[in-house]
Protein backbone atom coordinates (compact mmCIF):
# COMPACT_ATOMS: atom_id res chain seq x y z
CA UNK A 1 0.00 0.00 0.00
CA UNK A 2 2.85 2.54 -0.45
CA UNK A 3 1.29 4.45 -3.07
CA UNK A 4 -1.57 5.32 -0.79
CA UNK A 5 -1.18 7.94 1.72
CA UNK A 6 -1.91 6.56 4.88
CA UNK A 7 -1.96 7.38 8.61
CA UNK A 8 -2.55 6.56 12.57
CA UNK A 9 -6.04 7.79 13.39
CA UNK A 10 -7.40 7.38 9.22
CA UNK A 11 -10.66 5.76 9.50
CA UNK A 12 -11.87 3.95 6.31
CA UNK A 13 -15.35 3.85 5.11
CA UNK A 14 -17.91 1.97 7.03
CA UNK A 15 -18.85 -1.15 5.69
CA UNK A 16 -22.74 -2.30 6.36
CA UNK A 17 -23.22 -5.76 5.76
CA UNK A 18 -26.74 -7.80 6.14
CA UNK A 19 -26.75 -11.71 7.24
CA UNK A 20 -29.81 -13.29 6.37
CA UNK A 21 -30.33 -17.02 6.98
CA UNK A 22 -29.69 -17.32 3.54
CA UNK A 23 -26.68 -15.75 4.08
CA UNK A 24 -25.88 -19.07 6.51
CA UNK A 25 -26.92 -21.44 3.90
CA UNK A 26 -24.20 -20.10 1.39
CA UNK A 27 -21.58 -19.86 3.68
CA UNK A 28 -21.97 -23.00 4.86
CA UNK A 29 -21.99 -25.11 1.78
CA UNK A 30 -18.83 -22.55 0.15
CA UNK A 31 -17.10 -23.21 4.04
CA UNK A 32 -18.16 -26.73 4.33
CA UNK A 33 -18.69 -25.41 7.92
CA UNK A 34 -21.61 -27.86 8.80
CA UNK A 35 -22.30 -27.42 12.47
CA UNK A 36 -26.24 -27.24 12.91
CA UNK A 37 -26.01 -23.92 15.35
CA UNK A 38 -25.62 -22.14 12.10
CA UNK A 39 -28.83 -23.22 10.34
CA UNK A 40 -31.05 -24.99 13.06
CA UNK A 41 -33.08 -22.97 16.01
CA UNK A 42 -33.09 -26.68 18.00
CA UNK A 43 -28.92 -26.72 17.69
CA UNK A 44 -29.23 -23.69 18.82
CA UNK A 45 -31.06 -23.72 21.84
CA UNK A 46 -29.62 -26.84 23.30
CA UNK A 47 -26.50 -25.07 23.09
CA UNK A 48 -27.91 -22.00 25.02
CA UNK A 49 -27.91 -19.92 22.41
CA UNK A 50 -30.24 -17.44 21.72
CA UNK A 51 -31.10 -18.44 18.16
CA UNK A 52 -28.80 -19.40 15.29
CA UNK A 53 -26.33 -17.61 15.29
CA UNK A 54 -23.88 -16.67 12.03
CA UNK A 55 -20.32 -18.69 11.68
CA UNK A 56 -18.14 -16.80 13.29
CA UNK A 57 -15.90 -17.16 10.14
CA UNK A 58 -18.62 -16.02 8.21
CA UNK A 59 -18.30 -12.91 10.73
CA UNK A 60 -14.21 -12.64 10.26
CA UNK A 61 -14.78 -12.99 6.38
CA UNK A 62 -17.20 -10.05 6.42
CA UNK A 63 -15.53 -7.92 8.18
CA UNK A 64 -12.52 -7.57 6.49
CA UNK A 65 -13.95 -6.49 3.67
CA UNK A 66 -13.78 -3.02 5.07
CA UNK A 67 -10.11 -2.96 4.34
CA UNK A 68 -9.99 -5.19 1.58
CA UNK A 69 -12.17 -3.33 -0.56
CA UNK A 70 -9.75 -0.80 -0.24
CA UNK A 71 -6.45 -2.64 -0.01
CA UNK A 72 -7.02 -6.13 -1.66
CA UNK A 73 -5.90 -9.26 -0.12
CA UNK A 74 -2.77 -9.89 -1.95
CA UNK A 75 -0.47 -8.14 1.02
CA UNK A 76 -2.05 -8.98 3.80
CA UNK A 77 0.86 -9.86 6.90
CA UNK A 78 -2.10 -11.25 9.77
CA UNK A 79 -5.87 -10.65 9.97
CA UNK A 80 -7.60 -12.18 14.15
CA UNK A 81 -10.65 -11.60 15.75
CA UNK A 82 -12.01 -12.85 18.96
CA UNK A 83 -15.83 -13.76 18.71
CA UNK A 84 -17.21 -11.72 21.86
CA UNK A 85 -20.81 -11.83 21.11
CA UNK A 86 -22.99 -13.99 19.02
CA UNK A 87 -24.51 -12.64 15.82
CA UNK A 88 -28.12 -13.74 16.26
CA UNK A 89 -29.69 -14.58 12.83
CA UNK A 90 -33.39 -14.43 13.00
CA UNK A 91 -35.98 -16.20 10.45
CA UNK A 92 -38.03 -13.07 10.05
CA UNK A 93 -36.53 -12.02 6.10
CA UNK A 94 -34.90 -9.32 7.92
CA UNK A 95 -31.77 -11.04 9.99
CA UNK A 96 -28.86 -9.39 11.19
CA UNK A 97 -26.67 -5.98 10.02
CA UNK A 98 -23.48 -5.75 10.65
CA UNK A 99 -21.48 -2.64 10.48
CA UNK A 100 -17.82 -2.48 10.62
CA UNK A 101 -14.90 0.58 10.65
CA UNK A 102 -11.68 0.20 10.30
CA UNK A 103 -9.54 2.43 11.64
CA UNK A 104 -5.35 3.07 11.83
CA UNK A 105 -3.87 2.46 14.96
CA UNK A 106 -0.40 1.54 14.00
CA UNK A 107 2.08 1.95 11.09
CA UNK A 108 5.04 -0.43 11.52
CA UNK A 109 8.37 -2.36 9.92
CA UNK A 110 5.59 -4.91 9.71
CA UNK A 111 3.01 -2.88 7.82
CA UNK A 112 -0.17 -0.49 8.50
CA UNK A 113 -2.50 -2.30 11.43
CA UNK A 114 -5.80 -1.56 11.10
CA UNK A 115 -8.48 -1.93 14.15
CA UNK A 116 -12.17 -3.20 13.46
CA UNK A 117 -14.95 -1.80 15.09
CA UNK A 118 -17.74 -4.77 14.62
CA UNK A 119 -21.20 -3.68 15.76
CA UNK A 120 -24.50 -5.70 15.16
CA UNK A 121 -27.53 -3.47 16.77
CA UNK A 122 -25.12 -1.38 18.31
CA UNK A 123 -23.18 -4.19 19.89
CA UNK A 124 -19.83 -5.57 19.68
CA UNK A 125 -19.53 -8.49 18.08
CA UNK A 126 -15.68 -8.77 17.45
CA UNK A 127 -13.04 -8.41 19.54
CA UNK A 128 -9.02 -7.38 18.85
CA UNK A 129 -10.07 -7.07 16.03
CA UNK A 130 -6.79 -6.62 13.45
CA UNK A 131 -5.40 -6.62 10.51
CA UNK A 132 -1.92 -6.32 9.25
CA UNK A 133 -1.39 -5.01 5.75
CA UNK A 134 2.24 -4.94 4.12
CA UNK A 135 3.78 -2.95 2.36
CA UNK A 136 3.88 -5.23 -0.38
CA UNK A 137 6.96 -6.34 -2.93
CA UNK A 138 9.49 -2.86 -3.50
CA UNK B 1 -13.23 -40.90 26.79
CA UNK B 2 -13.02 -37.07 27.22
CA UNK B 3 -10.10 -34.52 26.07
CA UNK B 4 -8.09 -33.68 28.91
CA UNK B 5 -5.25 -30.92 29.42
CA UNK B 6 -2.84 -33.93 28.53
CA UNK B 7 -4.08 -33.90 24.36
CA UNK B 8 -1.61 -30.60 24.53
CA UNK B 9 1.10 -31.45 21.80
CA UNK B 10 -0.99 -34.25 20.30
CA UNK B 11 -0.36 -33.64 16.45
CA UNK B 12 -2.44 -34.89 13.26
CA UNK B 13 -1.29 -36.14 10.13
CA UNK B 14 -1.20 -33.64 7.30
CA UNK B 15 -4.59 -33.38 5.51
CA UNK B 16 -4.25 -34.58 2.02
CA UNK B 17 -3.71 -32.35 -0.70
CA UNK B 18 -5.98 -29.40 -1.21
CA UNK B 19 -6.07 -27.61 -4.54
CA UNK B 20 -7.21 -24.03 -4.54
CA UNK B 21 -9.54 -23.23 -7.18
CA UNK B 22 -10.86 -19.91 -9.19
CA UNK B 23 -13.86 -21.66 -8.76
CA UNK B 24 -13.70 -22.23 -4.90
CA UNK B 25 -12.35 -18.54 -4.03
CA UNK B 26 -15.61 -16.94 -5.85
CA UNK B 27 -17.83 -18.87 -4.32
CA UNK B 28 -16.63 -18.15 -0.77
CA UNK B 29 -15.95 -14.28 -2.07
CA UNK B 30 -19.53 -14.14 -2.80
CA UNK B 31 -20.57 -15.78 0.43
CA UNK B 32 -18.72 -13.54 1.87
CA UNK B 33 -20.92 -10.38 -0.34
CA UNK B 34 -17.49 -9.73 -2.09
CA UNK B 35 -18.27 -7.60 -5.42
CA UNK B 36 -18.01 -10.13 -8.30
CA UNK B 37 -15.33 -7.98 -9.69
CA UNK B 38 -13.04 -8.31 -6.97
CA UNK B 39 -11.96 -11.44 -7.68
CA UNK B 40 -10.39 -10.14 -11.34
CA UNK B 41 -8.91 -7.54 -9.97
CA UNK B 42 -6.98 -9.32 -6.97
CA UNK B 43 -7.29 -12.71 -8.12
CA UNK B 44 -6.13 -14.18 -5.02
CA UNK B 45 -8.02 -15.92 -2.06
CA UNK B 46 -10.22 -14.03 0.37
CA UNK B 47 -8.23 -13.61 3.49
CA UNK B 48 -10.16 -16.39 5.55
CA UNK B 49 -10.25 -18.68 2.70
CA UNK B 50 -7.49 -20.39 4.83
CA UNK B 51 -10.39 -21.44 7.42
CA UNK B 52 -11.36 -23.52 4.19
CA UNK B 53 -8.18 -25.31 3.79
CA UNK B 54 -8.05 -25.65 7.53
CA UNK B 55 -11.39 -27.07 7.39
CA UNK B 56 -10.58 -31.08 7.04
CA UNK B 57 -7.92 -30.89 9.74
CA UNK B 58 -10.16 -29.18 12.06
CA UNK B 59 -12.78 -31.89 11.17
CA UNK B 60 -9.79 -34.66 12.36
CA UNK B 61 -10.10 -32.77 15.72
CA UNK B 62 -13.55 -32.68 16.30
CA UNK B 63 -14.16 -36.71 15.16
CA UNK B 64 -11.58 -38.01 16.89
CA UNK B 65 -13.05 -40.26 18.96
CA UNK B 66 -10.37 -39.98 21.37
CA UNK B 67 -11.30 -36.71 22.33
CA UNK B 68 -15.36 -37.07 22.47
CA UNK B 69 -16.12 -34.00 20.95
CA UNK B 70 -19.64 -33.11 19.43
CA UNK B 71 -19.64 -30.73 16.51
CA UNK B 72 -23.14 -28.90 17.37
CA UNK B 73 -21.61 -28.06 21.23
CA UNK B 74 -18.70 -26.35 19.67
CA UNK B 75 -18.34 -22.67 19.12
CA UNK B 76 -15.48 -20.62 17.74
CA UNK B 77 -13.76 -18.67 20.40
CA UNK B 78 -11.17 -16.29 18.59
CA UNK B 79 -8.71 -16.94 15.41
CA UNK B 80 -5.89 -15.56 13.81
CA UNK B 81 -4.32 -16.45 10.70
CA UNK B 82 -0.40 -14.96 9.69
CA UNK B 83 -0.03 -15.13 6.33
CA UNK B 84 3.25 -16.01 4.41
CA UNK B 85 2.14 -15.69 0.90
CA UNK B 86 -1.56 -15.55 -0.37
CA UNK B 87 -3.83 -18.51 -1.51
CA UNK B 88 -4.26 -18.22 -5.28
CA UNK B 89 -5.56 -20.92 -7.80
CA UNK B 90 -3.76 -23.43 -8.74
CA UNK B 91 -1.61 -23.77 -4.75
CA UNK B 92 -1.73 -27.37 -3.99
CA UNK B 93 -1.84 -26.93 0.39
CA UNK B 94 -1.51 -29.44 3.03
CA UNK B 95 -2.79 -28.49 7.02
CA UNK B 96 -1.19 -30.18 9.68
CA UNK B 97 -3.09 -29.15 13.34
CA UNK B 98 -1.88 -29.48 16.59
CA UNK B 99 -3.47 -28.78 19.97
CA UNK B 100 -1.81 -25.73 21.84
CA UNK B 101 -3.36 -26.15 25.21
CA UNK B 102 -6.87 -27.78 26.42
CA UNK B 103 -8.32 -26.00 29.20
CA UNK B 104 -11.20 -27.69 31.02
CA UNK B 105 -14.29 -25.73 33.31
CA UNK B 106 -16.60 -28.41 34.56
CA UNK B 107 -18.62 -28.88 31.20
CA UNK B 108 -16.60 -26.17 29.30
CA UNK B 109 -13.49 -27.26 27.79
CA UNK B 110 -11.27 -24.81 25.63
CA UNK B 111 -9.15 -26.22 23.12
CA UNK B 112 -6.45 -24.12 21.59
CA UNK B 113 -5.19 -25.89 18.32
CA UNK B 114 -3.18 -24.23 15.57
CA UNK B 115 -3.17 -25.75 12.01
CA UNK B 116 0.67 -24.94 9.42
CA UNK B 117 -0.40 -24.77 5.93
CA UNK B 118 2.33 -25.51 3.49
CA UNK B 119 2.98 -25.78 -0.36
CA UNK B 120 3.74 -28.89 -2.61
CA UNK B 121 7.29 -27.25 -2.57
CA UNK B 122 7.08 -27.54 1.42
CA UNK B 123 6.93 -23.56 2.24
CA UNK B 124 5.15 -22.35 4.51
CA UNK B 125 1.57 -20.68 3.29
CA UNK B 126 -0.09 -19.38 6.48
CA UNK B 127 -0.86 -20.45 10.23
CA UNK B 128 -4.26 -20.52 11.68
CA UNK B 129 -4.22 -19.98 15.28
CA UNK B 130 -7.87 -21.13 16.98
CA UNK B 131 -9.97 -21.58 20.31
CA UNK B 132 -12.87 -23.72 20.50
CA UNK B 133 -15.07 -24.25 22.89
CA UNK B 134 -16.71 -26.91 23.76
CA UNK B 135 -19.59 -27.63 25.78
CA UNK B 136 -19.87 -31.46 26.82
CA UNK B 137 -23.32 -32.57 27.87
CA UNK B 138 -24.55 -33.12 31.17
CA UNK B 139 -26.60 -35.93 31.55
CA UNK B 140 -29.95 -34.43 32.91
Amino acid sequence: MTEQHVEVGMTLPTLTARITRETLVRYAGASGDLNPIHYSDHAAAALGLPGVVAHGMLTMGTAVRAVTEWFGSAELVSYGVRFTRPVVVPDDGVGAELEVTATITAIGDEGVTFTLDATCAGEKVLGAAKVVVGAGEP
Amino acid sequence: MPITPDHAGKTYAPTAPYEVTRVKIVELAAALGERAAYDVLFPVAPPTFGAVVASPAWDALFTDPELGLQLSRIVHADQQFRYHSPLQPGDVVTATLRIDKVRVRGAVEIISTSVEVHDEADDHVLTATSTFVHTRKVPA
